[in-house]
Protein backbone atom coordinates (compact mmCIF):
# COMPACT_ATOMS: atom_id res chain seq x y z
CA UNK A 1 0.00 0.00 0.00
CA UNK A 2 1.56 3.32 -1.16
CA UNK A 3 2.25 5.66 2.00
CA UNK A 4 0.92 8.94 2.47
CA UNK A 5 2.49 12.01 2.27
CA UNK A 6 2.38 12.48 6.04
CA UNK A 7 4.17 8.42 6.04
CA UNK A 8 6.46 9.45 3.78
CA UNK A 9 8.00 12.40 5.21
CA UNK A 10 7.92 10.58 7.94
CA UNK A 11 9.79 7.72 6.53
CA UNK A 12 12.63 10.06 5.36
CA UNK A 13 13.12 12.43 8.51
CA UNK A 14 13.87 9.10 10.20
CA UNK A 15 16.44 8.15 7.63
CA UNK A 16 17.99 11.40 7.85
CA UNK A 17 17.79 12.16 11.13
CA UNK A 18 15.91 14.82 11.22
CA UNK A 19 13.32 14.86 14.51
CA UNK A 20 10.04 16.77 13.25
CA UNK A 21 7.27 18.13 15.62
CA UNK A 22 4.41 15.54 14.97
CA UNK A 23 1.61 18.65 14.73
CA UNK A 24 3.87 20.39 12.00
CA UNK A 25 4.27 17.14 10.25
CA UNK A 26 1.50 17.80 7.32
CA UNK A 27 3.17 21.07 6.94
CA UNK A 28 6.87 19.70 6.70
CA UNK A 29 5.22 17.01 4.31
CA UNK A 30 3.01 19.92 1.80
CA UNK A 31 5.77 22.19 1.64
CA UNK A 32 8.32 18.65 0.47
CA UNK A 33 5.60 17.38 -1.77
CA UNK A 34 5.79 21.02 -3.61
CA UNK A 35 9.65 21.55 -3.80
CA UNK A 36 9.28 18.01 -5.29
CA UNK A 37 6.57 18.51 -7.75
CA UNK A 38 8.19 21.74 -8.75
CA UNK A 39 11.57 20.48 -9.58
CA UNK A 40 10.46 17.20 -11.07
CA UNK A 41 9.64 19.48 -13.89
CA UNK A 42 13.39 20.18 -14.39
CA UNK A 43 13.41 16.18 -15.65
CA UNK A 44 12.45 17.59 -18.73
CA UNK A 45 15.63 19.17 -19.54
CA UNK A 46 18.71 17.76 -21.08
CA UNK A 47 21.46 17.95 -18.26
CA UNK A 48 23.50 15.01 -19.75
CA UNK A 49 26.71 17.11 -20.38
CA UNK A 50 26.53 19.55 -17.55
CA UNK A 51 28.62 19.59 -14.98
CA UNK A 52 27.21 21.07 -11.51
CA UNK A 53 29.82 23.39 -10.26
CA UNK A 54 29.19 25.49 -7.78
CA UNK A 55 31.74 28.64 -8.37
CA UNK A 56 31.80 29.22 -12.00
CA UNK A 57 35.41 29.58 -13.31
CA UNK A 58 36.23 33.64 -13.93
CA UNK A 59 37.94 33.27 -17.58
CA UNK A 60 33.62 33.06 -18.42
CA UNK A 61 33.54 37.11 -17.57
CA UNK A 62 35.46 37.37 -21.19
CA UNK A 63 32.30 36.99 -23.34
CA UNK B 1 21.76 73.15 7.44
CA UNK B 2 20.17 72.27 10.23
CA UNK B 3 20.39 68.76 12.12
CA UNK B 4 16.71 68.20 10.78
CA UNK B 5 18.24 68.64 6.80
CA UNK B 6 20.80 65.83 7.76
CA UNK B 7 19.21 62.73 7.64
CA UNK B 8 17.82 63.56 3.74
CA UNK B 9 20.80 63.71 2.21
CA UNK B 10 22.50 60.91 0.50
CA UNK B 11 25.78 59.26 1.58
CA UNK B 12 27.53 61.34 -0.71
CA UNK B 13 25.74 64.58 -0.28
CA UNK B 14 26.82 63.70 3.59
CA UNK B 15 30.19 62.81 3.24
CA UNK B 16 30.64 66.61 1.52
CA UNK B 17 29.01 68.62 4.07
CA UNK B 18 31.26 66.98 6.40
CA UNK B 19 34.55 68.12 4.46
CA UNK B 20 33.48 71.07 3.93
CA UNK B 21 32.60 71.56 7.86
CA UNK B 22 28.96 72.45 7.18
CA UNK B 23 28.09 69.93 9.38
CA UNK B 24 30.40 67.98 11.61
CA UNK B 25 29.99 64.10 11.95
CA UNK B 26 28.81 64.14 15.40
CA UNK B 27 25.71 66.15 14.83
CA UNK B 28 25.49 63.84 11.74
CA UNK B 29 25.53 60.82 13.81
CA UNK B 30 23.35 62.60 16.40
CA UNK B 31 20.50 63.15 13.55
CA UNK B 32 19.94 59.66 12.63
CA UNK B 33 20.31 58.88 16.13
CA UNK B 34 17.41 60.61 17.09
CA UNK B 35 15.33 59.75 14.04
CA UNK B 36 15.75 55.87 15.23
CA UNK B 37 14.93 56.80 18.56
CA UNK B 38 11.66 58.31 17.17
CA UNK B 39 10.25 55.80 14.48
CA UNK B 40 12.18 52.62 15.29
CA UNK B 41 9.76 52.21 17.74
CA UNK B 42 7.48 51.52 15.00
CA UNK B 43 9.60 50.43 12.35
CA UNK B 44 11.38 47.36 13.66
CA UNK B 45 14.51 48.38 11.02
CA UNK B 46 17.09 47.77 14.00
CA UNK B 47 17.89 44.86 16.09
CA UNK B 48 21.25 46.79 18.25
CA UNK B 49 22.02 50.60 17.99
CA UNK B 50 25.34 50.82 18.68
CA UNK B 51 24.53 54.66 19.98
CA UNK B 52 27.78 54.48 22.09
CA UNK B 53 30.22 53.25 19.87
CA UNK B 54 28.65 55.49 16.75
CA UNK B 55 29.37 59.07 18.77
CA UNK B 56 32.86 57.66 19.62
CA UNK B 57 33.36 57.29 16.63
CA UNK B 58 32.22 60.06 15.23
CA UNK B 59 34.09 62.58 18.15
CA UNK B 60 37.60 60.60 16.75
CA UNK B 61 36.17 61.35 12.60
CA UNK B 62 35.49 65.16 13.65
CA UNK B 63 39.21 65.42 15.30
CA UNK B 64 40.00 63.66 11.91
CA UNK B 65 38.15 66.59 10.10
CA UNK B 66 39.61 69.51 12.59
CA UNK B 67 42.67 68.43 11.89
CA UNK B 68 42.59 68.68 8.26
CA UNK B 69 42.82 65.00 7.96
CA UNK B 70 42.51 62.93 4.65
CA UNK B 71 38.51 62.14 3.98
CA UNK B 72 37.02 59.91 2.02
CA UNK B 73 33.99 59.67 -0.23
CA UNK B 74 32.32 58.27 2.62
CA UNK B 75 34.54 59.70 5.56
CA UNK B 76 31.94 60.46 8.57
CA UNK B 77 28.68 58.74 6.92
CA UNK B 78 26.47 56.85 9.12
CA UNK B 79 26.07 53.10 8.27
CA UNK B 80 23.99 50.10 9.30
CA UNK B 81 24.17 46.54 8.02
CA UNK B 82 22.26 43.19 8.33
CA UNK B 83 22.30 41.42 11.03
CA UNK B 84 24.03 38.54 9.05
CA UNK B 85 27.87 40.43 9.41
CA UNK B 86 29.85 39.53 12.22
CA UNK B 87 30.66 42.33 14.52
CA UNK B 88 33.31 41.72 17.11
CA UNK B 89 31.96 42.33 20.56
CA UNK B 90 28.53 43.47 19.39
CA UNK B 91 25.60 40.89 18.92
CA UNK B 92 25.46 39.31 15.98
CA UNK B 93 21.60 37.61 15.67
CA UNK B 94 20.88 36.39 12.13
CA UNK B 95 17.64 36.94 13.00
CA UNK B 96 17.44 33.85 14.83
CA UNK B 97 17.03 33.09 18.58
CA UNK B 98 19.49 30.32 17.85
CA UNK B 99 21.98 33.23 17.67
CA UNK B 100 20.66 35.18 20.33
CA UNK B 101 23.71 35.07 22.22
CA UNK B 102 26.37 35.11 19.30
CA UNK B 103 29.02 37.47 20.04
CA UNK B 104 31.63 37.20 16.99
CA UNK B 105 35.26 37.45 18.25
CA UNK B 106 35.92 39.01 14.58
CA UNK B 107 34.97 41.68 11.99
CA UNK B 108 33.55 40.63 8.39
CA UNK B 109 35.63 41.89 6.13
CA UNK B 110 32.80 44.05 4.69
CA UNK B 111 32.50 45.75 8.75
CA UNK B 112 36.49 46.00 7.98
CA UNK B 113 36.77 47.93 4.94
CA UNK B 114 33.86 50.44 5.87
CA UNK B 115 35.58 51.62 8.67
CA UNK B 116 38.52 51.52 6.67
CA UNK B 117 36.31 53.99 4.20
CA UNK B 118 35.47 56.42 7.18
CA UNK B 119 32.12 55.08 7.98
CA UNK B 120 30.61 55.28 11.13
CA UNK B 121 28.67 51.74 12.02
CA UNK B 122 25.09 52.98 13.53
CA UNK B 123 23.91 49.43 13.95
CA UNK B 124 22.69 45.68 13.39
CA UNK B 125 19.42 45.42 11.16
CA UNK B 126 16.70 43.33 11.34
CA UNK B 127 16.56 40.47 8.76
CA UNK B 128 14.11 37.15 8.18
CA UNK B 129 15.67 34.35 10.02
CA UNK B 130 18.87 32.77 8.65
CA UNK B 131 18.17 35.27 5.95
CA UNK B 132 16.04 33.30 4.73
CA UNK B 133 12.52 34.58 4.26
CA UNK B 134 9.23 34.12 5.46
CA UNK B 135 9.44 34.15 9.02
CA UNK B 136 6.16 34.41 10.86
CA UNK B 137 7.12 35.73 13.98
CA UNK B 138 10.56 37.58 14.01
CA UNK B 139 12.23 37.94 17.47
CA UNK B 140 13.22 41.29 17.17
CA UNK B 141 9.73 42.55 15.68
CA UNK B 142 7.92 42.54 12.62
CA UNK B 143 10.03 45.62 10.16
CA UNK B 144 7.61 47.54 8.51
CA UNK B 145 7.23 48.91 5.41
CA UNK B 146 7.60 53.06 5.61
CA UNK B 147 5.32 53.24 2.42
CA UNK B 148 2.87 51.06 3.84
CA UNK B 149 3.03 49.44 7.54
CA UNK B 150 0.46 46.59 6.23
CA UNK B 151 2.94 45.62 4.23
CA UNK B 152 6.44 43.75 3.87
CA UNK B 153 9.59 45.78 3.10
CA UNK B 154 10.45 42.57 1.47
CA UNK B 155 13.09 39.82 2.36
CA UNK B 156 15.89 38.73 3.92
CA UNK B 157 17.73 42.37 4.23
CA UNK B 158 14.53 43.76 5.68
CA UNK B 159 15.60 46.34 8.23
CA UNK B 160 17.94 47.39 5.70
CA UNK B 161 15.24 48.43 2.93
CA UNK B 162 13.06 50.20 6.35
CA UNK B 163 16.10 52.27 7.15
CA UNK B 164 16.54 53.67 4.03
CA UNK B 165 13.00 54.41 3.33
CA UNK B 166 12.42 56.00 6.86
CA UNK B 167 16.05 57.54 6.71
CA UNK B 168 17.19 56.15 9.72
CA UNK B 169 20.80 55.69 8.11
CA UNK B 170 22.50 57.01 5.38
CA UNK B 171 23.75 53.80 3.52
CA UNK B 172 23.38 50.28 4.05
CA UNK B 173 24.64 46.53 3.50
CA UNK B 174 22.52 43.67 3.12
CA UNK B 175 23.16 40.75 1.55
CA UNK B 176 21.72 39.05 -1.10
CA UNK B 177 21.50 35.02 -2.02
CA UNK B 178 18.33 35.16 -4.14
CA UNK B 179 17.06 38.27 -3.88
CA UNK B 180 17.57 39.39 -0.03
CA UNK B 181 19.14 42.83 -1.20
CA UNK B 182 17.03 43.55 -4.34
CA UNK B 183 13.59 42.61 -3.35
CA UNK B 184 14.03 45.09 -0.19
CA UNK B 185 15.21 47.43 -2.54
CA UNK B 186 12.39 47.06 -4.79
CA UNK B 187 9.77 47.21 -1.86
CA UNK B 188 11.41 50.18 -0.15
CA UNK B 189 11.78 52.36 -2.97
CA UNK B 190 15.92 52.28 -2.25
CA UNK B 191 18.81 51.08 -4.55
CA UNK B 192 20.22 47.07 -3.93
CA UNK B 193 22.95 46.04 -5.83
CA UNK B 194 23.66 42.10 -6.23
CA UNK B 195 27.53 42.10 -7.13
CA UNK B 196 29.12 39.82 -8.76
CA UNK B 197 29.06 36.54 -7.17
CA UNK B 198 33.35 36.61 -6.61
CA UNK B 199 33.47 40.80 -5.91
CA UNK B 200 33.17 41.17 -2.42
CA UNK B 201 34.15 39.34 0.16
CA UNK B 202 31.86 36.81 2.57
CA UNK B 203 34.54 36.79 5.32
CA UNK B 204 32.20 37.03 8.75
CA UNK B 205 28.55 36.84 6.94
CA UNK B 206 27.17 33.91 8.17
CA UNK B 207 26.39 31.86 5.06
CA UNK B 208 22.67 30.85 4.21
CA UNK B 209 23.69 29.15 0.64
CA UNK B 210 27.44 29.79 0.49
CA UNK B 211 28.12 29.82 -3.52
CA UNK B 212 25.17 32.46 -3.89
CA UNK B 213 25.07 34.55 -1.04
CA UNK B 214 27.44 38.25 -1.64
CA UNK B 215 27.08 40.99 -0.26
CA UNK B 216 24.69 43.72 -1.17
CA UNK B 217 25.12 47.32 -1.18
CA UNK B 218 22.11 49.01 -0.37
CA UNK B 219 21.41 52.67 -0.70
CA UNK B 220 19.79 55.85 -0.95
CA UNK B 221 20.86 56.49 -4.55
CA UNK B 222 23.13 54.71 -7.49
CA UNK B 223 26.06 57.14 -6.58
CA UNK B 224 26.05 55.98 -3.21
CA UNK B 225 25.41 52.29 -4.18
CA UNK B 226 28.92 52.60 -6.22
CA UNK B 227 30.39 54.64 -3.56
CA UNK B 228 29.71 51.38 -1.23
CA UNK B 229 30.98 48.91 -3.25
CA UNK B 230 34.06 50.27 -3.97
CA UNK B 231 34.82 50.39 -0.43
CA UNK B 232 33.89 46.65 0.06
CA UNK B 233 34.93 44.99 -2.90
CA UNK B 234 37.99 43.13 -3.37
CA UNK B 235 40.08 40.19 -3.36
CA UNK B 236 40.83 38.93 0.45
CA UNK B 237 43.28 36.44 1.37
CA UNK B 238 40.34 35.04 4.04
CA UNK B 239 37.58 34.45 1.50
CA UNK B 240 39.72 32.64 -0.84
CA UNK B 241 37.14 32.73 -3.46
CA UNK B 242 37.41 36.21 -4.01
CA UNK B 243 38.70 38.02 -7.29
CA UNK B 244 42.02 39.64 -7.73
CA UNK B 245 40.38 41.91 -10.37
CA UNK B 246 41.29 45.38 -9.68
CA UNK B 247 38.75 47.86 -8.03
CA UNK B 248 37.54 50.22 -10.54
CA UNK B 249 36.07 53.59 -9.94
CA UNK B 250 32.78 52.48 -9.99
CA UNK B 251 31.44 56.08 -10.66
CA UNK B 252 33.45 56.11 -13.73
CA UNK B 253 30.51 55.85 -16.38
CA UNK B 254 28.40 58.46 -14.44
CA UNK B 255 27.14 61.27 -16.86
CA UNK B 256 28.35 59.64 -20.27
CA UNK B 257 24.69 58.74 -21.70
CA UNK B 258 23.76 55.63 -23.23
CA UNK B 259 24.11 55.30 -26.55
CA UNK B 260 25.42 52.52 -27.83
CA UNK B 261 24.31 50.32 -25.09
CA UNK B 262 21.78 47.64 -25.70
CA UNK B 263 19.19 46.66 -23.89
CA UNK B 264 17.56 43.29 -23.58
CA UNK B 265 13.49 43.14 -22.09
CA UNK B 266 13.88 39.33 -20.86
CA UNK B 267 10.38 37.86 -22.97
CA UNK B 268 9.72 34.71 -20.15
CA UNK B 269 9.55 37.82 -17.36
CA UNK B 270 7.86 40.44 -19.00
CA UNK B 271 5.23 38.04 -20.13
CA UNK B 272 4.23 36.68 -17.13
CA UNK B 273 0.45 36.33 -16.66
CA UNK B 274 0.80 36.88 -12.37
CA UNK B 275 2.56 40.05 -13.09
CA UNK B 276 0.93 43.38 -11.66
CA UNK B 277 -0.28 45.38 -14.79
CA UNK B 278 1.35 48.99 -13.00
CA UNK B 279 4.91 46.75 -12.28
CA UNK B 280 4.17 45.66 -16.57
CA UNK B 281 3.39 49.49 -17.18
CA UNK B 282 6.11 50.65 -15.38
CA UNK B 283 9.04 48.73 -16.47
CA UNK B 284 7.89 49.58 -20.36
CA UNK B 285 8.16 53.52 -19.45
CA UNK B 286 11.36 52.56 -17.77
CA UNK B 287 12.77 51.12 -20.89
CA UNK B 288 11.04 53.83 -22.84
CA UNK B 289 13.04 56.19 -20.78
CA UNK B 290 16.53 54.47 -21.27
CA UNK B 291 15.58 54.35 -25.01
CA UNK B 292 14.87 58.17 -24.89
CA UNK B 293 18.83 58.65 -23.92
CA UNK B 294 20.24 56.93 -26.52
CA UNK B 295 19.87 52.85 -25.33
CA UNK B 296 19.10 50.22 -28.40
CA UNK B 297 16.12 48.45 -26.84
CA UNK B 298 15.97 44.06 -27.56
CA UNK B 299 13.79 41.28 -26.69
CA UNK B 300 15.75 38.52 -25.57
CA UNK B 301 14.36 35.17 -25.05
CA UNK B 302 15.56 33.29 -21.56
CA UNK B 303 13.64 30.15 -21.56
CA UNK B 304 14.90 28.39 -18.38
CA UNK B 305 13.94 31.58 -16.22
CA UNK B 306 10.24 30.87 -15.45
CA UNK B 307 11.60 27.39 -13.72
CA UNK B 308 14.48 29.74 -11.85
CA UNK B 309 12.41 30.37 -8.64
CA UNK B 310 12.08 26.14 -7.98
CA UNK B 311 15.90 25.87 -9.46
CA UNK B 312 17.11 28.81 -6.73
CA UNK B 313 14.80 26.41 -4.14
CA UNK B 314 15.74 23.29 -4.82
CA UNK B 315 19.44 24.45 -4.74
CA UNK B 316 19.76 27.31 -1.80
CA UNK B 317 17.38 25.32 0.32
CA UNK B 318 18.81 22.39 0.15
CA UNK B 319 22.11 23.28 0.54
CA UNK B 320 21.32 25.62 3.46
CA UNK B 321 19.13 22.49 5.33
CA UNK B 322 22.45 20.72 4.96
CA UNK B 323 24.60 23.26 6.36
CA UNK B 324 22.04 23.65 9.47
CA UNK B 325 22.03 20.37 9.84
CA UNK B 326 23.25 20.64 13.79
CA UNK B 327 20.49 22.95 14.33
CA UNK B 328 17.80 21.17 12.71
CA UNK B 329 18.56 17.71 14.69
CA UNK B 330 19.26 19.43 18.09
CA UNK B 331 17.45 22.81 18.54
CA UNK B 332 14.94 22.97 15.59
CA UNK B 333 12.70 24.35 18.68
CA UNK B 334 14.64 27.40 19.16
CA UNK B 335 13.63 28.30 14.81
CA UNK B 336 10.21 30.10 14.50
CA UNK B 337 7.88 27.78 12.57
CA UNK B 338 8.26 28.80 8.82
CA UNK B 339 11.70 28.48 8.64
CA UNK B 340 11.74 25.04 10.71
CA UNK B 341 8.92 23.63 8.51
CA UNK B 342 11.16 25.08 5.07
CA UNK B 343 14.60 23.83 6.12
CA UNK B 344 13.30 20.68 7.38
CA UNK B 345 11.38 19.58 3.91
CA UNK B 346 14.22 20.97 2.22
CA UNK B 347 16.77 18.28 4.15
CA UNK B 348 14.85 15.51 2.49
CA UNK B 349 15.23 16.02 -1.06
CA UNK B 350 17.32 13.70 -2.64
CA UNK B 351 21.02 14.04 -3.90
CA UNK B 352 19.50 12.95 -7.39
CA UNK B 353 17.32 16.04 -7.44
CA UNK B 354 19.80 18.49 -5.59
CA UNK B 355 22.35 17.20 -8.46
CA UNK B 356 19.91 18.11 -10.92
CA UNK B 357 18.71 21.35 -9.77
CA UNK B 358 22.61 22.06 -9.50
CA UNK B 359 22.49 21.64 -13.53
CA UNK B 360 19.62 23.19 -14.43
CA UNK B 361 21.49 26.47 -12.60
CA UNK B 362 24.28 25.90 -15.06
CA UNK B 363 21.94 25.49 -18.12
CA UNK B 364 20.14 28.79 -17.02
CA UNK B 365 23.61 30.47 -16.51
CA UNK B 366 24.74 29.46 -20.45
CA UNK B 367 21.02 30.79 -21.49
CA UNK B 368 22.11 34.16 -19.77
CA UNK B 369 25.51 34.46 -20.95
CA UNK B 370 24.12 33.75 -24.46
CA UNK B 371 22.11 36.54 -23.99
CA UNK B 372 24.33 38.99 -23.02
CA UNK B 373 26.35 38.01 -26.30
CA UNK B 374 23.76 40.32 -28.04
CA UNK B 375 23.01 42.93 -25.63
CA UNK B 376 24.47 44.73 -23.04
CA UNK B 377 21.96 45.10 -19.90
CA UNK B 378 18.86 42.87 -19.29
CA UNK B 379 15.75 44.46 -18.35
CA UNK B 380 12.78 42.91 -15.96
CA UNK B 381 10.97 44.08 -12.67
CA UNK B 382 12.51 43.38 -9.37
CA UNK B 383 9.38 41.64 -8.79
CA UNK B 384 6.19 40.51 -10.31
CA UNK B 385 4.11 43.13 -8.02
CA UNK B 386 3.88 45.74 -5.20
CA UNK B 387 5.13 44.57 -1.67
CA UNK B 388 2.07 42.54 -0.54
CA UNK B 389 0.86 42.66 3.10
CA UNK B 390 2.65 40.54 5.72
CA UNK B 391 -0.56 38.31 6.31
CA UNK B 392 -0.19 37.09 2.60
CA UNK B 393 3.23 35.77 3.35
CA UNK B 394 2.31 34.12 6.28
CA UNK B 395 -1.03 32.89 5.03
CA UNK B 396 -0.88 29.03 4.46
CA UNK B 397 -0.89 27.47 1.26
CA UNK B 398 -4.39 26.44 -0.65
CA UNK B 399 -3.35 24.83 -3.50
CA UNK B 400 -0.08 24.02 -5.92
CA UNK B 401 -1.10 26.58 -8.00
CA UNK B 402 -0.96 28.75 -4.98
CA UNK B 403 2.89 27.17 -3.72
CA UNK B 404 3.95 28.18 -7.52
CA UNK B 405 3.00 31.55 -7.69
CA UNK B 406 3.28 32.73 -3.83
CA UNK B 407 6.78 30.39 -3.43
CA UNK B 408 8.55 29.43 -6.81
CA UNK B 409 7.55 31.68 -9.27
CA UNK B 410 8.06 35.11 -7.41
CA UNK B 411 11.59 34.42 -6.47
CA UNK B 412 12.51 33.49 -10.47
CA UNK B 413 12.26 37.74 -10.51
CA UNK B 414 15.68 37.89 -8.32
CA UNK B 415 16.91 34.16 -8.17
CA UNK B 416 17.89 33.96 -11.71
CA UNK B 417 20.96 36.76 -11.08
CA UNK B 418 21.74 34.66 -8.27
CA UNK B 419 21.75 31.33 -9.71
CA UNK B 420 23.82 32.35 -12.92
CA UNK B 421 26.26 34.67 -10.71
CA UNK B 422 25.47 37.58 -12.25
CA UNK B 423 25.97 41.48 -10.71
CA UNK B 424 22.11 42.99 -10.94
CA UNK B 425 20.89 46.33 -9.40
CA UNK B 426 17.11 47.19 -8.50
CA UNK B 427 16.24 50.90 -8.64
CA UNK B 428 13.29 52.86 -7.74
CA UNK B 429 11.37 52.31 -11.13
CA UNK B 430 8.15 54.19 -10.19
CA UNK B 431 4.62 53.86 -7.85
CA UNK B 432 1.65 51.88 -8.39
CA UNK B 433 -1.35 54.72 -7.97
CA UNK B 434 -1.49 53.59 -4.34
CA UNK B 435 2.04 54.96 -3.70
CA UNK B 436 3.55 51.40 -3.24
CA UNK B 437 7.03 50.87 -5.06
CA UNK B 438 7.96 49.12 -8.19
CA UNK B 439 11.44 48.30 -8.48
CA UNK B 440 13.20 48.26 -11.83
CA UNK B 441 15.91 45.64 -12.33
CA UNK B 442 19.01 45.45 -14.65
CA UNK B 443 21.64 42.90 -14.89
CA UNK B 444 24.85 42.35 -16.30
CA UNK B 445 27.79 40.15 -17.54
CA UNK B 446 30.20 39.41 -14.83
CA UNK B 447 31.68 42.04 -13.38
CA UNK B 448 30.49 44.24 -15.38
CA UNK B 449 29.13 46.24 -12.29
CA UNK B 450 30.59 49.77 -13.48
CA UNK B 451 28.39 49.28 -16.54
CA UNK B 452 25.17 48.28 -14.68
CA UNK B 453 26.21 51.12 -12.18
CA UNK B 454 25.84 53.82 -14.71
CA UNK B 455 22.75 52.62 -16.78
CA UNK B 456 21.07 52.97 -13.42
CA UNK B 457 22.09 56.60 -12.45
CA UNK B 458 21.50 57.40 -15.94
CA UNK B 459 17.57 56.09 -15.62
CA UNK B 460 17.20 57.68 -12.16
CA UNK B 461 18.72 61.03 -13.08
CA UNK B 462 15.96 61.28 -15.71
CA UNK B 463 13.21 59.92 -13.22
CA UNK B 464 11.99 61.08 -9.88
CA UNK B 465 11.36 58.28 -7.94
CA UNK B 466 14.00 58.52 -5.77
CA UNK B 467 13.13 62.18 -4.19
CA UNK B 468 9.88 60.81 -3.28
CA UNK B 469 9.47 60.34 0.47
CA UNK B 470 7.78 57.61 2.68
CA UNK B 471 4.83 59.10 4.09
CA UNK B 472 4.54 59.64 8.24
CA UNK B 473 8.22 59.91 7.90
CA UNK B 474 8.55 63.77 8.66
CA UNK B 475 9.95 64.69 12.35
Amino acid sequence: MALSKEERCRELAQLVGIPLMEAEVAEVAERFESLMRELERLTQLDLAHIQPVLVFPEEEAQL
Amino acid sequence: MTRHDIPWLSAAETAVAIKTKQVSPVEVVQAYLARIEQFDGQLHAYITVMREEALAAARQAEQTVLRGGDVGPLFGVPVAVKDQFWTRGILTTNGSRVYRDFVPDADATVITRLQQAGTILLGKLNLSELAMGGTQEPPWGIPRNPWDRERTPGESSSGSGVALAAHLCAASVGEDTGGSGRSPASYCSAVGLRPTCTRVSRYGMTPMCWYLDTAAPMTKTVQDCALILGAIAGYDPRDPFTSRRPVPDYTARFGRGLRGIRLGLIRELDEDAGMHPEVKQAIHNAVEVLRQQGAEVHEVSIPLVALAGAIFVGVADTEGAGARDDVLRTRAAELDRASRTRLQAAALVPAKVYNRALKARVLLRQQFLEALRHVDVLVSATAPAPPPKHTALTAPFVNADDVRSRFFFRRAYTGCYALTALPAISIPGGFTTDNLPIGLQLGARPFAEELLLGVAHAYEQATPWHTRRAPGIEE
